[in-house]
């Protein structure tokens, strides 16, 4: 229960202080004071069960059956660190207080900084797999947004970006790796898996585990070739710095190694892949650490040195290294971030970080600079304090490690250089900027800060101070509970005195502490800016140029896997069809018969030839000639009707005219708005323009061609067993109707036919919702030949004809209109027992009343008339549906028809039926559907004879 | 059947309907009438989505005794008649679908509605043809309500008209009719060869059919494996996708969001229906994931590529849909229960993350316009001196920045798929499943998958923080203002990722009920053909 609490405290402190006003920087630094300090307490009461029972665990089950359990696990090595956390965290609230100032808006720091002791908890004390990379990705994530606290700063978003993007793609890998650690273990569960070492490192996939988990970890502690983002992250708040960039964050890398040693450590690869990461980082950091201006860069780059330091140990595949690794976790964490304080101490009080313009400090802030002396002492390795014990160690280990001879000799080599630069970089830190003569024109004038600034860093250095004299008694105890908790029965007995006799380690921490005396004197003579050797070793540069190629190497692949072209997306469309089509064909399978077709009919193939020709003459003028195109597809619609007619499918014919009349006169009428083509046609046209078009023709001709033998195949080969001979049989007895098309439409499958008029409907909504804000093309908005030639006066509302030659076709129209209506109803009623039905009724009325608007004009039509024709759709829908509901009072389901038959006085004999309901609405539908979108289209003309007088009155 | 619960599985359907007609009928000038019965509407259909789920998962009483709800348009039994099939998958996608319209029509009632005629009765009819396609257990009438909530996306999409929207849109409706046109003959050549169109009746009859017809048949399922695969944005067929989500409007592409999925449900619900009979090309199977792998490579490098967040949304949509086909793609049904998270997760974050970015961008400055990848190419604005004071203090921001900072930050962590939103899970759950196949059946895809998963998320981390940085953080910028009706659905959105990323457990028991179901089609197909009706 207390381990849930360690982790939640944090947390709900975040959220808490999500919510605070953005001023209240007194409040924010209580809450998160306390907050922190309650979960130091917390993790420091846990020793004595700790020491009691080894470990402790609490887990709430969360999604079993993906093998994920929210687990935790504390024990003597995730107790240490979490005290790390707890502790570092405290006293870095403390310092924050004082060194955010009050205009930041601090609600947003103390929250992502709680946020992320919270998950840098969550990594240390994981009892799962899974759940520590999620952690381990929060932790990332909180980082990023703790650089980029002070994001108006340009240095700060790309400090901040870098560190993402390096420290998540590691947790990716990370991810990748756990999952295949879990895997191979058969458990996402840490103790399962730590069990599983030997099957672990005998299996065939542990150099991919080792590699990504590796992976993740050095992306994390900034290790080499990762380490650039560190220094960038140094735009940070220093407080940040100091906790996430030098006490916690990035030694979650090195927890990992730790926490996996028994796992995956023990081999080749791992010595060679962790070792030479953390040789290289412990002497290249170090190195550049040297050429630093920036106060901050320079602890960035001594941080990766000395993780590097314990990378290396890890690498070394030795007990005795582990327990100097976590030794030297601790001991850094403790002098890092004091002089990560001390520099923002500087900083805060004079104004700069940089060290070519401090100097002096020491008699303008004497306590300051008494600390920072102890605590970089401590960094050098001096002795009698806590850095100067665990360098000791790492030296002793490089000398006694079992390895051979080129590696013997030059690991200690690398070890004291790495420490002769180490003590050079120390020395600067201090000299340069507490010693010398006093600074002048500093942005500020230095002071001693507040005596609670200096408050955590000088416990810090007493720290430093007390482990440094009396290591057994201080530090001892805790040690061993966390090495004995990481290598159980092998832990290795180890001394922590101070005092070894003169040996070869010692030797080499004088030989350090000399030469980096003496480094420091030649580099006091250097005036260059640069650095020297490893000038372009920039990770910056690399990393923005990954993320430009990225980019644009990306847009360069679009521009090849993707087109903007309609032309291009039909054409991969109808191709990828044809190709896919073939598929099937590759099964070799027999059976495919092709029935003869026998003679047809001289009638029937004259029909036929007659409607492909004018398909062919539609696709041929479509281009150029819309009218004529119109008007020749046309004639294949009629050719189509001919062809039911001739098959004895009087309905389908019927249908099939109404429709085809309907959209050739809406689309007609719809041509006078499409812009016009550009006639001049090329004399020349390029080669491969022509290339382009043959290509086409061909590919149309084979999906024509294709289709037109899928078709046939299928309609020749003999009818199998289906559904359909039900429908014949049934219509009259279950389905009430003779007329078996229509029983289908509107009873068998009356649950398509809602749909379709659902289209139908939305189709016309669409339409008169897009014309309504359609502005033609200039070219299209003057009036047409024939009405400039006549120019026709504004219509006459009260006129019973129209004046001039559309009088007499007026009158035909207007005795046309009773009878269609008729007509159209006598379709409608009959549909159910003969050819007709509600759609073919509907459609005979729309023709009718677009008739009306043709020959009369909008303007007189809809003087005299309102049709709504949105409400006649809706109508019709909801006809349509209540017929389908009206079941339900029956308990049956929807759209089941219910019949009455009975007689009427007067009447007679009387069938009335749901399915007429359904086709009243099917009717009401049709019509408002065809009628919306003609007046959609007249009163585009409308429109754009009110724009005319109006412009002109403006002239 | 007694009692109206009976009817539950009609009524997805009916009521979008009924709402979509009656808002026609009722004048503009009562706006809030309107709104109300849109929102009404949908509440109720949530309501009935979350009971069948309900129903279809065993916790609620089931009216039909059993898991599986078969309910018989007029009351013709199959194969004659058009049966609706509820379940637990058609029942998820139904809560999918009732959720996300219910947040994208609570956003478009801040403003959106207005911008143009008929936005609510399209968006019920869009929802009637989502809620249609996830139901029926018929081809044919797939298809109906496949052209039902086509039609109403391209009203919607042209909603708020302007040049973009238009060109967008006509492309994509040219592209539609043809996937339809394909649609048709592919039930048609199938209904040909089987004479049914029934699906568990096709599926029935499929092991009888033997050379030229199974042929035939293979044939009509092809031109139907091409129509989903336009529908579900897969590379080459996907090209239509960015411009037309990135300029409809806001709660138009948030719902879009789901209608890729429409395609990959159409792909994995015949699939596996035609699964013990031997898949026909293209439901599964090794084109399938190629296409797939294809698709998540061609999206993640739009998503680096792009310098605007819609186009970045857009591509976002496309590795998702990705991502889905791969994973169907390959052999073994693991991955059925992740993927299916995957993709509640992915439909979810995407429409948050549309209505997201519009809030965003309608608040931005000019001066934020810059190219994102210019700005970094050429280091532009980065006058920072490194001699001046660093302890510049930070500007104020107010709460709706935070909000909206927050739910980029999750939507960002939730399309690349990290921790500790559901996209994580899902993602997880999907590369535990590729190691089970890569230790097993399929070593070199399932490697394959598990790289295209880590790579398209890194991919997208990579775009989203310079993208959100650019966007976020140029100094130049207003105070946004936001209203609560429409933050409050994204909030929502977001809310229901965290909710499954919490109750990840009983998620998963659900879903994996859904992929036992799936995968024993047994199941469907009796419950289907032994139903009763008048017509036997």
């Amino acid at each position: 229960m207390s381990l849930l609490a360690i982790i939640l405290l944090p947390f709900l402190g975040s959220l808490c202080a999500a919510f605070m006003p953005a001023n209240a920087r007194n409040v924010e630094a209580w809450l998160a004071g306390t907050a922190a300090l309650a979960t130091t307490v917390l993790v420091a009461s846990l020793y004595g069960d700790i020491q009691a029972e080894g470990v402790l665990r609490a887990s709430v089950p969360w999604a079993p059956s993906l093998g994920l359990e929210f687990s935790l696990r504390m024990d003597g090595f995730a107790w240490v660190f979490a005290l790390l956390v707890a502790a570092m965290g405290t006293l870095v609230v403390l310092y924050a207080r004082y060194y955010m100032s009050p205009e930041d808006p601090v609600p947003r720091f103390f929250s992502f900084f709680l946020a992320f002791m919270g998950a840098m908890l969550g990594v240390v004390l994981s009892g799962n797999l899974i759940q520590l990379a999620m952690f381990w990705e929060l932790t990332s994530l909180a980082s990023f947004m703790l650089i980029a606290y002070w994001n108006h700063r340009v240095d700060a978003r790309r400090g901040a970006r870098m560190a993402l993007t390096v420290t998540a793609t590691g947790g990716l890998a990370l991810l990748a790796g756990m999952l295949i650690l879990g895997h191979i273990a058969g458990s996402y569960d840490l103790d399962v898996v730590l069990q599983a070492g030997d099957t672990i490192r005998a299996h065939a996939w542990y150099p991919a585990a080792l590699a990504l988990v590796v992976l993740g970890a050095l992306t994390k502690s900034a290790q080499f070739p990762f380490h650039f983002w560190l220094p960038h992250a140094m735009a940070a708040p220093t407080p940040v710095s100091a906790y996430l960039h030098s006490a916690t964050m990035v030694k979650a890398g090195v927890f990992l190694l730790a926490r996996l040693w028994p796992v995956l450590a023990g081999t080749e690869a791992w010595f060679w892949i962790v070792g030479s990461a953390g040789l290289l980082s412990l002497v290249v950091g170090a190195y550049l650490a040297l050429f630093q201006r920036d106060m901050k860069g320079v602890l960035a780059y001594s941080t990766i040195s000395h993780l590097g330091l314990i990378t290396l140990l890890l690498g070394m595949n030795s007990p005795l290294a582990l327990v100097a690794a976590v030794f030297h976790i601790i001991n850094h964490a403790t002098f890092k971030a004091s002089l990560f304080m001390a520099a923002g101490i500087v900083d805060h009080e004079t104004g700069t970080r940089d060290m070519t313009r401090l100097s002096g400090l020491y008699r303008a802030m004497p306590i300051t600079a008494t600390l920072a002396l102890v605590a970089a002492a401590s960094m050098a390795g001096v002795p009698l304090l806590n850095g100067f014990l665990s360098k000791e160690m790492f030296f002793a280990e490089t000398v006694f490690i079992d390895r051979p001879d080129f590696q013997r000799l030059g690991l200690p080599m690398a070890a004291t250089l790495a420490g002769m630069f180490s003590v050079a970089y120390s020395l600067r830190f201090i000299h340069c900027v507490f010693f010398g003569r006093p600074a002048r024109d500093l942005p500020r004038a230095p002071h001693e800060p507040p005596g609670w600034m200096l408050a955590p860093s000088a416990l810090l250095v007493f720290a430093c101070l007390l482990v440094g004299m009396f290591p057994a008694h201080t530090i001892g105890p805790f040690l061993a509970v966390a090495t004995q908790s990481i290598l159980g029965a092998s832990t290795p007995e180890y001394s922590l005195a101070i005092w070894h006799g003169f040996n070869l380690p010692l030797m080499m921490s004088l030989a350090a502490l000399a030469g980096g005396i003496v480094l420091y004197q030649l580099l006091l003579r250097r005036r260059a800016d640069t650095v020297p050797l490893l000038e372009r070793l920039d990770g910056k540069r690399a990393f923005d140029f990954v993320q430009t190629a990225l980019s644009t190497g990306s847009e360069r692949l679009l521009r090849i896997l993707v087109s903007r072209r309609l032309q291009v997306q039909l054409l991969l469309i109808v191709v990828f069809a044809l190709a896919a089509v073939l598929l099937p064909l590759t099964a070799d399978r027999a059976g495919w018969t092709l029935a003869s077709p026998g003679l047809p009919d001289p009638a029937f193939a004259l029909l036929w030839l007659v409607g492909g020709a004018c398909a062919l003459g539609t696709a041929y003028k479509a281009k150029r000639h819309r009218l004529a195109a119109l008007v020749l597809s046309g004639g294949t619609g009629l050719a189509t009707c001919l062809t039911f007619a001739w098959f004895s499918a009087p309905d389908l014919a019927l249908t099939q005219l109404t429709v085809e009349v309907v959209t050739v006169v809406l689309l007609l009428l719809g041509l006078r708005w499409l812009p016009r083509r550009n006639d001049a046609s090329a004399p020349d046209i390029p080669t491969s323009t022509r290339l382009r078009r043959w290509r086409d023709r061909s590919i149309a001709l084979l999906a024509g061609g294709g289709l037109g033998s899928l078709a046939y195949i299928v309609l020749t080969r003999p009818a199998g067993e289906g559904i359909s001979p039900f429908f014949l049989e049934q219509a009259l007895p279950l389905g009430g109707g003779l007329n078996v098309v229509n029983v289908i439409l509107v009873d068998f499958r009356g649950f398509d036919t809602l749909g379709e008029i659902t289209v139908l409907g939305i189709v016309a909504l669409t339409v008169y919702a897009l014309l309504r804000r359609f502005r033609p093309a200039p070219e299209s908005m003057e009036l047409t030949q024939q009405q400039q030639e006549h120019s026709a006066p504004p219509p006459d509302t009260d006129a019973v004809l129209p004046p001039g030659p559309m009088a007499v076709p007026a009158v035909l129209v207007r005795l046309l209109m009773p009878l269609a209506l008729l007509v159209s109803l006598y379709f409608l009623l009959r549909g159910h027992n003969a050819p007709g039905g509600g759609f073919v009724g509907g459609l005979v009325l729309a023709t009718t009343v677009i008739l009306q608007y043709i020959v009369g004009g909008t303007v007189w039509v809809e003087s005299r008339s309102r049709l709504h024709p949105p409400h006649w759709i809706a109508l019709g829908l909801l006809a349509a549906a209540a017929a389908g509901c009206g079941a339900w009072l029956a308990s049956l389901p929807f759209l089941t028809s219910l019949a009455w038959h009975g007689s009427l006085p007067l009447v007679g004999e009387l069938h009335i039926s749901t399915v007429l309901l359904f086709d009243i609405g099917v009717y009401m539908l049709v019509v408002g559907a065809t009628v919306l979108m003609l007046v959609a289209l007249a009163h585009q003309s409308l429109r754009a004879h009110h724009r005319k007088p109006a412009r002109a009155g403006e002239e | 059947m007694s009692g109206w619960t009976a009817h539950l599985p009609v009524l997805p359907v009916v009521l979008p309907l009924i709402a979509g007609a009656a808002i026609v009928l009722i004048d503009d000038g009562k706006r809030p009438l309107r709104a109300l019965l849109a929102v009404l509407a949908t509440l109720t259909q949530l309501g009935v989505a979350l009971w069948l789920a309900g129903i279809a998962g065993g916790l609620l009483h089931s009216p039909w005794g059993g898991e599986i709800a078969v309910y018989a348009a007029g009351n013709w039994a199959a194969p004659f008649g058009i049966v609706l099939v509820v379940d637990r998958l058609s029942a998820l996608l139904l809560v999918l679908t009732a959720a996300l319209g219910l947040m994208t029509l609570l956003y478009s009632l801040a403003r959106w509605d207005r911008a143009g005629v008929n936005f609510l009765p399209l968006f019920q009819f869009l929802l009637m043809g989502l809620n249609g396609a996830f139901l029926t257990g018929d081809l044919f009438n797939l298809f109906v309500f496949f052209e039902v909530l086509l039609a109403a996306s391209y009203g919607l999409l042209l909603h708020g008209s302007g040049a973009a929207r238009v060109r967008a849109g006509l492309h994509y409706i040219a592209v539609n009719l043809v996937a339809s046109l394909l649609f048709l003959l592919g039930a048609a050549l199938i209904y040909g060869v089987a004479g049914t169109l029934n699906l568990a009746d096709i599926a029935r009859k499929l092991p009888a059919l033997t050379g030229a017809d199974r042929s035939l048949f293979d044939i009509g399922a092809v031109l139907l494996g091409i129509v989903f695969l336009v529908k579900a944005a897969a590379w080459p067929l996907n090209f239509w996708l960015t411009p037309a989500y990135s300029s409809a409007a806001a709660p138009v592409a948030g719902v879009f969001a789901l209608m890729t999925k429409v395609g990959v449900y159409a792909l994995l619900r015949l699939g596996t229906l035609f699964e013990p009979g031997g898949r026909p090309p293209l439901f599964g199977g090794d084109w399938l994931f190629y296409s797939g792998l294809a698709t998540i490579a061609t999206g993640a490098a739009g998503m680096l590529a792009a310098q605007q967040l819609g186009r970045l949304a857009g591509h976002a949509v496309i590795v998702s849909s990705g991502t889905l086909l791969a994973a169907i793609g390959l052999l073994g049904n693991q991955y059925t229960p992740s993927l299916l998270l995957y993709l509640c997760s992915s439909v979810l974050a995407t429409g948050a993350f549309f209505m997201l970015i519009e809030m965003v961008e309608r608040n931005r400055s000019y001066g934020a316009d810059l190219l994102a990848v210019s700005f970094e190419a050429f280091g532009l604005a980065d006058p920072d001196d490194p001699t001046g004071p660093d302890d510049v203090v930070g500007i104020a921001i107010p709460a709706a920045m935070a909000f909206l900072g927050l739910s980029f930050v999750m939507c960002a962590l939730l399309i690349t798929g990290l921790p500790p939103l559901s996209g994580f899970v899902a993602k997880f759950g999907l590369i535990a499943a590729a190691l089970e196949g890569a230790a097993g059946l399929t070593p070199v895809g399932s490697w394959a998958l598990i790289a295209a998963l880590l790579l398209s998320g890194l991919a997208g981390l990579i775009a989203l923080t310079r993208n959100g940085i650019r966007v976020f953080w140029s100094n130049a910028r207003s105070t946004p203002r936001l209203q609560v009706a429409e933050a409050g659905p994204v909030a929502a959105l977001l809310l229901l990722c965290v909710a499954l990323a919490a109750l990840a457990g009983p998620a998963m028991d659900y879903l994996q009920g859904t992929a036992a179901t799936l995968h024993a089609p047994e199941r469907y197909i009796d419950a289907v053909l032994q139903a009763e009706g008048a017509g036997q």
